[in-house]
């Protein structure tokens, strides 16, 4: 399989054993917290399981979350936090920082945090299925779906949960602005994507799809500018791929321009126009190699090896040349010295996150079961501390090479 | 990624023009 998306690695995470010897003193209490085990486990399991759909997936973070939430928030409809929010430690390693993990004694932590796996795993499954020989209609609707659906998750953990950590996100963590904006219009981008592709295979008007590129293009690009104050030796990899996504989408919004400006008989613009795709398209060409050769963290895709990218550098070239024909025999403009400024708008087609709410808390939460936490009966020496310099095995991904170097390099 | 193909199957009405699931116009223009 060829990816045609980069992916950046999974989260890993300490486990959980969720055993409170002493303070859960009742049957219903043990049941809460081996289920909270349990399905934890299962859904770690399950994002490294190529058998996994949506569907499992939504089962799995809907019994996990909702057991969750009995530790986040009260059960009386108040804000005031669940007692228990502050009963467990929690470790997880960031996407682009190796084995060594925050550690946050914090029941919203682990929410954000496996959240943030979930999205991350929509985002897999979406790359997987779009890197499959030949993509059904329904495939391309459920990767479509899947990265809107990502994007929703990502927007939702930003806006309404990490701000609720008491303890501050660090620098270059995945939780922090940054990272979680760039993900969020990656996924967006990356659906748009797939709008284009269909939207050229349906054959739509050449101005729709130049201005979806455009957008497509600038949303690569504000993607790539959000992780520039980052240091580079581990964002540089995922940063090329931005930019060859942006370049590449430059060259198909400059080529189907081009083709509106025929259209209306400046062939001269036109012919300026194309030239300008040609120029990214040569651009986005090198910056494949460097990406892959590129050292980092995350999935290597390999966008030029795929026939989607190929057939536009076909398509700049005999657009060109039909233009330059034409402006030999019939039109005899003057070729603009300027690109064209492209001030495009899509009408169509720009991809909005998918809502996305956690579930509410699980039915074995009652009043009851959870004044059966006797928190006076936890140990003097709690041993769940954070020590966050003890590294987290890495996740075994189907997908991902492992790859100790993390550094940079262009070779 | 690979070009899908076939025609729209589901339409909605987005300010008021009806569109398919990727958000395209349900009739191509072209």
């Amino acid at each position: 399989m060829t990816h045609w998306f980069h992916r950046n690695p999974l989260k890993a995470t300490a486990p959980v054993s969720f055993n409170y010897y002493g303070v859960a003193t009742t049957p219903a209490a043990t049941k809460i917290c081996n289920d909270l085990r349990l399905s934890r486990t299962r859904l770690l399991e399950l994002f490294t399981d190529l058998s996994c759909t949506p569907e499992m997936m939504k089962n799995a973070t809907d019994t996990y979350f909702s057991l969750l939430k009995g530790f986040i928030v009260s059960l009386d409809d108040s804000s005031q936090d669940s007692k228990l929010r502050y009963i467990q430690n929690f470790k997880w390693t960031d996407t682009l920082q190796g084995q060594l993990p925050s550690a946050q004694q914090d029941a919203v932590f682990e929410l954000v945090s496996m959240g943030f796996n979930v999205a991350l795993w929509y985002t897999k499954y979406a790359s997987r299925l779009a890197g499959k020989e030949d993509v059904t209609e329904d495939e391309a609707k459920e990767v479509h779906r899947s990265l809107k659906m990502a994007a929703g998750i990502f927007k939702h953990l930003k806006e309404s949960h990490i701000p609720k950590l008491i303890t501050p996100v660090e620098k270059g963590r995945d939780l922090e602005v940054r990272l979680m904006d760039s993900y969020i219009i990656q996924c967006q981008a990356e659906a748009q994507e797939v709008t284009i592709a269909r939207a050229i295979e349906l054959k739509h008007n050449p101005g729709l799809i130049a201005a979806l590129s455009y957008e497509t293009a600038n949303f690569y690009q504000k993607a790539d500018q959000t992780l520039s104050s980052l240091d580079p030796a581990y964002t540089i990899k995922w940063r090329k791929y931005l930019h060859l996504k942006c370049c590449f989408y430059m060259a198909y919004a400059y080529c189907y321009y081009g083709q509106t400006l025929l259209a209306s008989d400046k062939c001269g613009e036109a012919i300026r126009s194309l030239q300008e795709a040609e120029k990214f398209f040569s651009k986005a060409e090198a910056l494949c190699k460097e990406y892959g050769e590129t050292k980092g963290p995350g999935t290597t895709a390999k966008p030029s090896d795929h026939l989607f990218f190929r057939k536009l550098g076909t398509l700049v070239k005999s657009t060109l040349e039909k233009c330059q024909r034409e402006n030999g025999f019939i039109y005899f403009q003057k070729i603009p010295t300027e690109a064209p400024q492209l001030e495009l708008k899509a009408n169509y087609g720009l991809v909005e996150p998918v809502p996305f709410e956690f579930p509410a808390v699980h039915a074995h939460w009652t009043l009851e079961s959870l004044a059966a936490f006797d928190l006076t009966k936890r140990p003097k020496e709690d041993s769940a501390k954070p020590k966050p310099e003890e590294e987290v095995k890495p996740v075994k991904e189907p997908d991902i090479k492992p790859q100790k170097d993390t550094g940079c390099q262009i070779s | 990624p690979t070009i899908p193909e076939g025609m729209p199957t589901e339409s909605k009405n987005k300010d008021g023009a009806l569109v398919d699931e990727f958000g395209l116009p349900q009739i191509p223009a072209t």
